[in-house]
């Protein structure tokens, strides 16, 4: 079904603005640089290619306009005539005609100008020919202006027309003006349609929607129709003519019974019958509205007359389709749209009459016939009288009948309600488990032990690999103490260990000494044996290191004592015991050597000693190594007394005296003693 | 719960220890404590950090192959519980764990033995070599034994020597 739309026609522009429009294009889309040096045959392509352009574009423009603009003839006769009605067919033809026209003066002025263009001699001549051409056309669209101007009128007002599908299921309304046409439409389409006490409030079509039985039908609303000669009726009239003549609709005849609309039942019992031609083949019903105010038995008598003859010739009509005479009811309702009384039955009957009327032509025309051939409802027929009731398995009986009887099975949730709800009480998971033995249920398994994963040890065989493992452990174990029992001679025993500790420590030791004299080689005095200072080259030394060796030393002591130029002391002493019997007296010797050198023998008292003598401190190279030397032979036990820091200061003191202005006198040295005994006295 | 294995260091990581780092192909790292877990963010190969497992079992400084590797491994299909089963294997877990320490207490010794005989023959040269240190061949000679000599000292006489000082 085509929806006719008028919507999509373009915008027709008034006369001048068609002339800038083209005009400017022109301008635009074409070279615009010329000059006059070019080659002449360069000028006349510059100008003819304008003139063509513009012809162009206004052929196109043209040609778009009379297409898009609806033929008449073409279209739908209801349209035709609608348009017609609304427009005048002929000023619509001859508009378009002009725009057609003016089409071929167009091209005409073109092809000519052109042909002139050709033999342009001159920038100056084709221009000028170029001018004349573009303004001739311009002229012309001048002269089309008022056509333009109508036709955009008219295409305005015809995208305002209600889009009416002419082949579908259409309820029409007729009537006189102010019957309640718009208000029924209103009650039954969502169409929102002015109502008015005034006549020709709907001045023209109105569409609607409404369904039945799942089926959309197009109600539309006309203007109202006063009962005048056909040729005096004005446009809007004739536009509900039109439709009323075209369309193949359900005509619902409205009288308003009360006469509040300003026209008595006599008034539209006369139109009724001078448009009752138009309801020829069209299912009619006479709707009588307004029974709020004036139901339909109150009427008089005359006026219950007409009507009747109105129903009669609607009865006709329902005759001519061939329906049954008793179906009075469906051509003459009554209704109230004020109280919404009636409407829907009105509706109903009305959209329940096309339909019917609408089947019976389907049903009648050939392409019925082709489709009812092909549709075909199979039914099983039955093969036997035997009745076959669905099959329910028992067990599914039993189980349904079962489960009406336990009404409740104590489930996990109700025990956990019991036992103090969510938070206190948690479900007992091991209940369930399958176990060999159902005392393990409870067992708790621990699954660390000594830093490793138990669950990884867990395995059927375990006992067996486990002896396996101990026999494997076992014979292991017999190898490695045979392997040891072969080790153990090669010990040291604990003498040799000893001696072996004993080696190392005096190993340690002559490497740590070795070192420390590598390390002050440099700085260490160089004293000569003979002065040892530190005693450290004694024979009681001497004989204690070789006695610590296993060796006897006196023989070795007694060399020593006799190579050694002895002092007399010394010397005494060895006369003293010739048989050298105690050889370990070292220490004696020595102890009493002090006694002797602190205290002097009478012999020696007051005379100086014979230069044979060694004064201490003789032989040294400076003062000060004298001077202190000799205070530590004449004053040995004090000597020693100090501490050996102590010491040091006061060798640095003596040094210091000596090397001073101060010569070595007694008097320094006195003071050194008293400085000396002073700091013993402390 | 599960006692993991450190992934630089190879040392048990109990529950609630250490830290687990998901790398984005997956592959999860387990680590004991933040010094193994700083040593990986350095990048560092755990076969080449010597205190590490991994270095020592590379390096055969400990036990690397034995039996009794086999009774512990991941089993991702759980048994049925077994009460029985469950205390043998408590048992087992035990008697296991002392044969394998032995084993490897055994495997360290013989590691160290040859370094034992070097050290005894190296021993006994140096007695050899050096006792003229301590005893004098003379003193050898006559007394073969390895008894060492004492320094005899004279007790009388040192005493009255050092009471002399003290006087004073």
């Amino acid at each position: 079904m085509v929806q006719y739309n008028f919507k999509k026609i373009t915008v027709v522009p008034n006369g001048k603005d068609f002339v800038d429009i083209i005009l400017s294009r022109t301008q635009r889309q074409t070279p615009t640089v010329v000059h006059k040096g070019y080659a002449i045959s360069r000028l006349r392509q510059f100008y003819m290619r304008k003139v063509k352009y513009t012809q162009q574009n206004f052929h196109e423009k043209l040609s778009t306009i009379i297409e898009e603009f609806p033929r008449l003839d073409d279209i739908h006769p209801f349209y035709g005539d609608l348009l017609h009605v609304l427009y005048n067919k002929d000023h619509y033809k001859l508009a378009l005609g002009q725009i057609n026209t003016a089409r071929n003066l167009i091209s005409k002025i073109a092809k000519d100008y052109v042909k002139l263009l050709k033999y342009g001699d001159s920038l100056y001549r084709c221009k000028s020919l170029k001018v004349a051409a573009l303004g001739r056309m311009c002229t012309v669209i001048k002269r089309i202006g008022p056509s333009l101007a109508y036709l955009e009128q008219i295409r305005q007002h015809m995208a305002r027309l209600p889009s009416i599908d002419p082949n579908t299921r259409t309820i029409l309304i007729c009537g006189y003006p102010n019957v309640g046409k718009s208000s029924f439409m209103n009650k039954i389409t969502r169409a929102d349609v002015d109502v008015q006490p005034y006549a020709f409030t709907t001045k023209s079509l109105f569409v609607g929607h409404t369904d039945y039985k799942y089926l959309r039908y197009q109600v539309i609303d006309t203007p109202g129709i006063l009962d005048r000669p056909f040729e005096d009726r004005n446009i809007i009239e004739m536009c509900s003519i039109t439709a009323l003549a075209h369309l193949r609709t359900a005509v619902l005849f409205f009288l308003d019974i009360s006469g509040s609309c300003g026209y008595s039942i006599a008034q539209q019992a006369a139109l009724f019958h001078s448009i009752k031609s138009l309801f020829m083949n069209k299912p009619l019903i006479i709707v009588c509205n307004k029974t709020d105010l004036q139901p339909l038995d109150g009427i008089s008598e005359e006026d219950r007359k007409l009507v009747i003859e109105m129903k009669t010739e609607a009865m006709k009509t329902v005759i001519g389709q061939g329906g049954e005479p008793e179906n009075e009811e469906g051509v003459l309702l009554t209704m109230s749209t004020l109280t919404e009384d009636g409407v829907i039955a009105v509706k109903n009957a009305a959209c329940e009459r096309l339909l019917n009327q609408r089947v019976e032509l389907k049903m009648k025309s050939k392409k019925m016939n082709d489709f009812r051939n092909r549709i075909h409802v199979a039914l099983p027929k039955p093969r036997d009288q035997k009745e076959r009731p669905p099959c329910i398995p028992q067990a599914v009986l039993e189980a349904k009948a079962k489960q009406a009887e336990e009404e409740k099975r104590k489930t996990e949730k109700d025990l956990e309600e019991e036992n103090g709800g969510a938070g206190v009480y948690s479900a007992s998971l091991k209940k369930n488990y399958m176990l060999a033995s159902d005392e393990w249920k409870e067992d708790v398994l621990p699954e660390i032990l000594d830093g490793h994963n138990v669950y990884d040890f867990i395995d059927p065989d375990i006992l067996l690999r486990l002896e396996e493992l101990e026999r494997e452990e076992g014979l292991r174990q017999a190898e490695e103490e045979a392997d040891d029992f072969e080790m153990d001679g090669e010990e040291l025993s604990p003498e040799e260990q000893e001696a072996l500790a004993e080696i190392r420590k005096k190993k340690n030791l002559l490497i740590q000494q070795h070192r420390m004299k590598k390390s002050t080689a440099e700085s260490r005095p160089v004293v000569p044996r003979k002065f040892d200072t530190d005693r450290k080259f004694t024979t009681g030394r001497m004989g204690r290191q070789l006695s610590s060796l296993g060796l006897d030393p006196s023989l070795a002591i007694n060399r020593a004592r006799s190579k050694s130029r002895g002092r007399k002391r010394e010397r005494s002493v060895e006369r003293g015991e010739a048989d050298g019997g105690d050889a370990m007296d070292i220490d004696g010797n020595q102890a009493s050597k002090k006694l002797r050198l602190r205290s002097m023998s009478r012999s020696r008292s007051r005379s100086r000693p014979p230069i044979t003598e060694v004064v201490p401190g003789e032989g040294l190279k400076d003062s000060a190594q004298k001077s202190y030397s000799y205070i530590e032979t004449k004053a040995p036990v004090l000597w020693e007394t100090f501490h050996w820091k102590d010491r040091q200061a006061l060798r640095h003191e003596i040094k210091l005296c000596s090397e001073g202005e101060r010569s070595f006198t007694f008097c320094a040295l006195r003071n050194l003693l008293f400085s000396v005994c002073f700091f013993f006295w402390l | 719960m599960r006692i993991e294995k450190c992934w630089f260091c190879s040392s048990t990581v109990y529950p609630g220890h250490g830290i687990q780092f998901v790398r984005n192909d997956a592959k999860i790292f387990r680590f004991c404590r933040s010094k193994c877990h700083k040593n990986f963010k350095m990048k560092r190969n755990p076969r080449k950090v010597k205190w590490t497992k991994a270095y020592r079992r590379l390096h055969g400084k400990d036990m690397t192959q034995d039996s009794t590797f086999e009774f512990e491994r991941k089993r991702n299909r759980p048994e049925r519980y077994d009460r029985n089963l469950a205390e043998n294997t408590l048992k087992a877990i035990k008697k296991i764990d002392k044969i394998r320490s032995d084993r490897a207490s055994d495997h360290i010794k013989n590691r160290l033995k040859t370094g034992k005989v070097q050290r005894q023959k190296e021993a006994r040269k140096q007695l050899e070599q050096g006792i003229h240190l301590v005893k004098a061949p003379l003193a050898l000679a006559q007394d073969s034994s390895l008894h060492l000599p004492k320094i005899k000292v004279n007790v009388s006489q040192a005493q009255t020597e050092e009471n002399r000082p003290m006087e004073e």
